[in-house]
């Protein structure tokens, strides 16, 4: 490369920094991942809750083929916002690595353990000639011998754990609704309620019951399970949030 | 492309390099051996003797110590060939220290049971049955551990050449409610016992105390009497 070209070069390959100490290809992912619709994780004593919007772009389109909360492990699930496809490749390597840990210890994998597993992998495609970052953000929540966990990951590789945490489209003011509205003595019907309104935030409208899709690991159970429709409907019913679906 | 070690039934360190050197079998170093677990309330208890012999023919060592820390509170014998056995301990503990490091807390010994079976099966270690005692938050437990993988939870085990012998003495005098110390004096007994009539075994005692405090390993040069104990 030559010239002009050679000034750029920080700009196009993932494995060299800026003269500033920065990664552009990474922090072009992060801007990838505020491209997608939003995604927010909420943690109480009584599990961890995880809600994705479900955008869709024609009302022809079945929207349970957007899929974007993800069954680990039976006590984890993880939520991703950005890119679909690269989100389900690490959510794969995910899904290995809890076998994988099965396999070697007979014990379920712990959250930590797990997040650090993905995020391992993800730093991985920061560093490599060639490679191009992932331009997902992940959710990682579960339970850990009985305790609730929930964790973040960044294309950068770097994991965060969180009480409340939104990642995604509109990501600032859904955290700041968060933030005001957070409390440690949550039930986990409270921490679905909240996410749901932390998520109507700037879609005044509210939501078509298929335009969410909603998890939760319960603590006594530490079971991972998702949301029926109409259980997601009389959610929104009573918080008001209720809009018409597709179908209507 | 990317490095994921991701086989549970390979080491995550070394094994490569093992599995070229497997050595032919007339001049392998074997423990023979009699090793006994007693899984008490207070901890485990572990005897093993101190002999190593070619075949059991010919005594090549007489003061092994074939029992080894190989966790904060678990320790494991080792029995049949000696580098297998050394081998399979120095890795089954590289991979403890990396599991407490990276995950802040030590493996069950559950956990370390079924890696060491794994490890067993799939591995490049040879040629070893080991027993392999530990404690932790869920008590005391004593597995061994056979040369296909076999991974068996038990109050009481016996691997090695003896341990037909010894077996004999610990159906008769074993009781649920046995303690440390009378699992200590039972075990030199059977050891010692075995020691008499199995050529690959004898020279010597070496005792194990595993509880929550640790591991603590007691060598003895021929076997002491009782009051010794």
């Amino acid at each position: 490369m030559q010239g002009q070209n050679q000034q750029q070069a920080y700009d196009r390959g993932i494995t060299i920094f800026s003269p500033d100490g920065r990664l552009y290809q990474v922090e072009y992912a992060r801007e990838a991942v505020k491209r997608g619709s939003a995604s927010v994780g909420i943690r109480t004593p009584e599990g961890v809750v995880l809600v994705a919007e479900r955008r869709s772009r024609s009302p022809l389109m079945e929207r349970d083929s957007v899929e974007k909360l993800h069954k680990i492990d039976d006590h984890v699930g993880i939520a991703s916002a950005g890119h679909v496809a690269d989100a389900r490749q690490l959510i794969d390597v995910a899904r290995r690595q809890a076998q994988v840990n099965q396999l070697r210890y007979d014990e379920t994998i712990g959250v930590e353990t797990l997040t650090k597993a993905v995020t391992d992998h993800i730093q991985q495609y920061t560093q490599t000639g060639g490679a191009r970052p992932f331009g997902v953000a992940l959710l990682v929540g579960g339970i850990d011998d009985g305790e609730p966990r929930l964790f973040e990951t960044d294309p950068s590789g770097t994991p965060y754990e969180w009480k409340a945490i939104a990642i995604g489209g509109n990501r600032e003011e859904i955290q700041g609704h968060l933030e005001d509205e957070y409390s440690d003595e949550l039930t986990l019907q409270g921490g679905i309620d909240l996410a749901i309104e932390a998520m109507a935030v700037g879609e005044e409208d509210g939501f078509p019951p298929e335009g969410l899709a909603i998890s939760t690991v319960e603590t006594e159970s530490g079971e991972y399970r998702t949301l029926e429709l109409d259980e997601i409907e009389n959610r929104l019913a009573e918080l008001d949030l209720l809009t018409e679906g597709d179908d209507e | 492309m990317m490095l994921d070690n991701t086989d549970p039934y390979e080491p995550e360190l070394g094994a490569a390099e093992w599995r070229e050197q497997a050595g032919d079998e007339q001049n392998v170093n074997k423990t023979g051996t009699t090793t006994i677990g007693i899984a008490t309330d207070e901890g485990v208890l572990i005897a093993t003797d101190r002999r190593a012999s070619l075949g059991g023919r010919f005594v090549s060592n007489k003061q092994v110590v074939k029992v080894e820390e190989i966790h904060p509170t678990a320790a494991m014998t080792l029995v049949g060939s000696v580098g297998g056995a050394q081998s399979f301990i120095k890795s089954l503990r590289a991979e403890v220290n990396l599991y407490e490091t990276r995950r802040g807390q030590d493996m069950s010994i559950e956990a370390l049971a079924t890696l060491a079976g794994n490890f067993a099966r799939g591995g490049p270690f040879f040629a070893i049955n080991p027993i392999l005692g530990g404690v932790d938050e869920d008590g005391s437990h004593v597995y061994s551990i056979d040369p296909a993988g076999g991974v068996m939870k038990d109050d009481y085990t016996v691997t090695g050449s003896g341990m037909m012998v010894a077996y004999g003495l610990l159906e008769g005098e074993w009781h649920e409610d046995i303690e440390m110390d009378e699992a200590r004096r039972l075990a030199a007994r059977a050891v010692e016992s075995a020691a008499e009539r199995d050529t690959g075994s004898g020279n010597g005692l070496v005792l194990c105390e595993v509880t929550e405090e640790g591991v603590d390993i007691t060598e003895y040069d021929g076997f002491p009497d009782e009051d010794e104990l």
